[in-house]
């Protein structure tokens, strides 16, 4: 049994080393990464972190949105005992970063790393915009290597994993997200057939809880958009069985809907609202099925979903209305999962 | 004539243009070297458009010569110059409006194709295999230019500031040594031509694509550009750096003002 999450990705690579673990977008095309390669990769990357200092008892600062490399870099530090802290990259973290001051930062950008004061070792992610991208203690992610074998993987169970500072302050341990994994797994009787859509793992509590720990207990697969715009496209495309929303993001696909619903009084308007009644009638039920709520799943991107998950508060009746009615209902737990809101209007990025 | 130093990717040499008697240019002579960025200003109908249709070979000038990578001709021919090149935009967007963002910009992989039209037909030979070369590489484009949320939406719908950098992306999808610009923030707001200015700077450092533009904001230019030539009434009235044209008398009188 697992005590800790890089212990997790070792038994799946040790269990399932050829199953896919990871997909993402680069360049439009979907990649893929095993267990075994993902292991090697965490790995490679412990030894690296462990090169330039980190050790057991440091932070790792992330500031990205959900990218793969962002969740390799969290666990290689938790591979080394180190905990991970969270930040929202669409938030101003200058308050939290000027309170904490980090020594060991991953950024995605320039904004990013601009909202950095001090620190020892600054990795970043894209480096276009950056005056001196060699500076010291400032490395491109692209070249971290380490010319030393990969560390022994911590084992203490009870050490420190993620911190969270959306509003307020979450620290999860290892076990905390290994027991709240199992139990979610017998709960959805999930399997290592999901597919899971990543879109904001970094940005609430609840998305390490109830994706990355049963992702990685599990051993299904994580799939990362292409970037945050893209994420609908990218839904769509994956047909995802296990998905992770919060009110406000099930709020915003209900709302995109209704955007682009036909005109009220037209007959495909007519035809829409007769499909999304609640019927004892089956004929109706099967001909509104095949007629309306299938297509509309396929455009969400939920025509496999299976398991539906919600964290935080319940969704607006609106939006609980219109999922109920396409047979989404999604499973709600309690804990508290606070994440800031998108400050772009995303709807309009990406019809 | 000067003799040619090696830096200088591009020169002209005595240009004159004129239509049915109007003189849209006199005479007019400027370096540019690889590498640099240059800035092309001046008030309406100072002749920057016309220079830039001179530059890629659409207009034809009745005096002067242009020397560009080493090779003096007497007139650019279109053709010549997208086949030695020279990539540009246009001040009034010319994309394909009823293609997607990405069959735009592999419309820039065009001229590097050497596939015959029977492979590409067939899908044979070397078609595949350039096919996938050609998109890799325009996805590469679209990621760098970041318009990947928008790869399959046809261009027709997407707002004016998109527009403006699928042409952009399209250009640079032809590897180009030399990009023209033409007004390429026209109609923007700050934030826009902020992130314009960016990718501009961004495609000069990262492919070393020599760019010539022309721009109506001299706050962009000024902060832009390498070198800045001054145009008015189809003469040239400035050229140099930013700072020596701030303080060009001359300039100042016709363009800057006090």
């Amino acid at each position: 049994m697992p005590h800790t999450l890089p212990q997790a990705l070792l038994r799946q690579a040790h269990t399932r080393g050829s199953a896919v673990a990871l997909r993402y977008k680069r360049l439009g095309i979907w990649q893929v990464r095993t267990w075994s390669e993902l292991a090697g990769d965490v790995g490679e990357l412990a030894a690296a972190l462990h090169q330039r200092g980190l050790s057991g008892n440091d932070n790792l600062l992330i500031i990205s949105q959900a990218r793969p490399e962002a969740l390799l870099l969290a666990l290689a530090a938790q591979w080394l005992g180190a905990s991970v802290t969270l930040l929202d990259p669409e938030h101003d973290n200058r308050a939290v970063l000027a309170e904490r001051r980090p020594s060991f930062v991953l950024a995605e950008d320039l904004q990013a790393v601009q909202q950095i004061g001090e620190y020892r070792v600054l990795i970043y992610l894209d480096g276009r915009g950056l005056n001196h991208p060699h500076a010291a203690g400032l490395i491109a992610y692209a070249d971290l290597s380490a010319n030393a074998p990969a560390p022994a993987c911590a084992t203490q169970s009870s050490a420190l994993a993620f911190v969270f500072h959306a509003g307020t302050p979450v620290q999860l341990s290892h076990a905390q997200l290994l027991a709240g994994a199992r139990t979610l797994i017998a709960r959805e009787h999930l399997t290592c057939d999901e597919e899971a859509l990543a879109a904001r793992v970094f940005a609430a509590s609840g998305q390490a809880r109830y994706l990355l720990a049963p992702w990685l207990h599990a051993g299904f697969r994580l799939n990362f958009p292409e970037a945050l715009a893209t994420r609908d496209t990218d839904r769509r495309e994956l047909g995802p069985t296990l998905v992770l929303g919060t009110r406000e993001s099930y709020g915003r696909l209900e709302q995109w809907v209704a955007e682009r619903l036909p005109l009220p009084g037209t007959f495909s308007h007519r035809l829409y609202r007769w499909a999304m009644q609640p019927t004892p009638s089956p004929v109706r039920r099967w001909l509104g099925r095949w007629l309306v709520r299938r297509p509309l799943l396929d455009v969400l991107g939920m025509s496999r979903l299976r398991v539906p998950l919600l964290v935080g508060p319940p969704l607006a009746p609106r939006s609980a209305a219109f999922f109920g009615a396409l047979g989404v209902h999604p499973g709600h737990w309690h804990e508290p999962s606070p994440r800031h809101a998108p400050t772009d209007p995303l709807l309009s990025r990406t019809a | 004539m000067r003799a040619p130093t090696d830096s200088v990717l591009l020169r002209l040499d005595d240009i004159s243009l004129s239509f049915k008697g109007i003189k849209a240019i006199t005479s007019i002579s400027f370096d540019v070297k690889a590498g640099d960025i240059c800035g092309l200003i001046g008030p309406n109908g100072a002749g920057k458009s016309s220079l830039l249709n001179v530059i890629n070979g659409v207009y034809h000038p009745q005096s002067g010569s242009i020397r560009y990578a080493g090779r003096t001709r007497r007139r650019m021919r279109a053709h010549q110059a997208a086949e030695g090149g020279i990539a540009r935009t246009f001040q009034n967007i010319a994309l394909f409006k009823g293609m997607s963002v990405l069959d735009n910009v592999l419309t820039g992989r065009n001229l590097k194709r050497r596939s015959s039209w029977v492979e590409q037909m067939l899908r044979v030979g070397r078609a595949p295999r350039e096919d996938d070369a050609h998109r890799l590489h325009a996805e590469q484009i679209i990621a760098f230019l970041q318009i990947h949320p928008w790869r399959h939406v046809l261009v027709g719908t997407l707002p004016y500031g998109l527009q403006k950098r699928v042409e952009l992306a399209r250009a640079l999808a032809s590897e180009p040594t030399l990009l023209l610009l033409d007004e390429p923030m026209a109609g923007m707001n700050a934030q826009e031509k902020a992130q314009m200015s960016q990718f501009i700077r961004d495609i000069n450092h990262a492919f070393g694509t020599t760019v010539v533009l022309i721009e109506h904001d001299i706050g962009v230019v000024m902060g832009l550009c390498d070198h800045v030539v001054v145009l008015d009434y189809g003469r040239k009235i400035g050229d140099g750096t930013p700072a020596q044209v701030r303080a060009n008398p001359a300039v100042i009188a016709a363009y800057l003002g006090t």
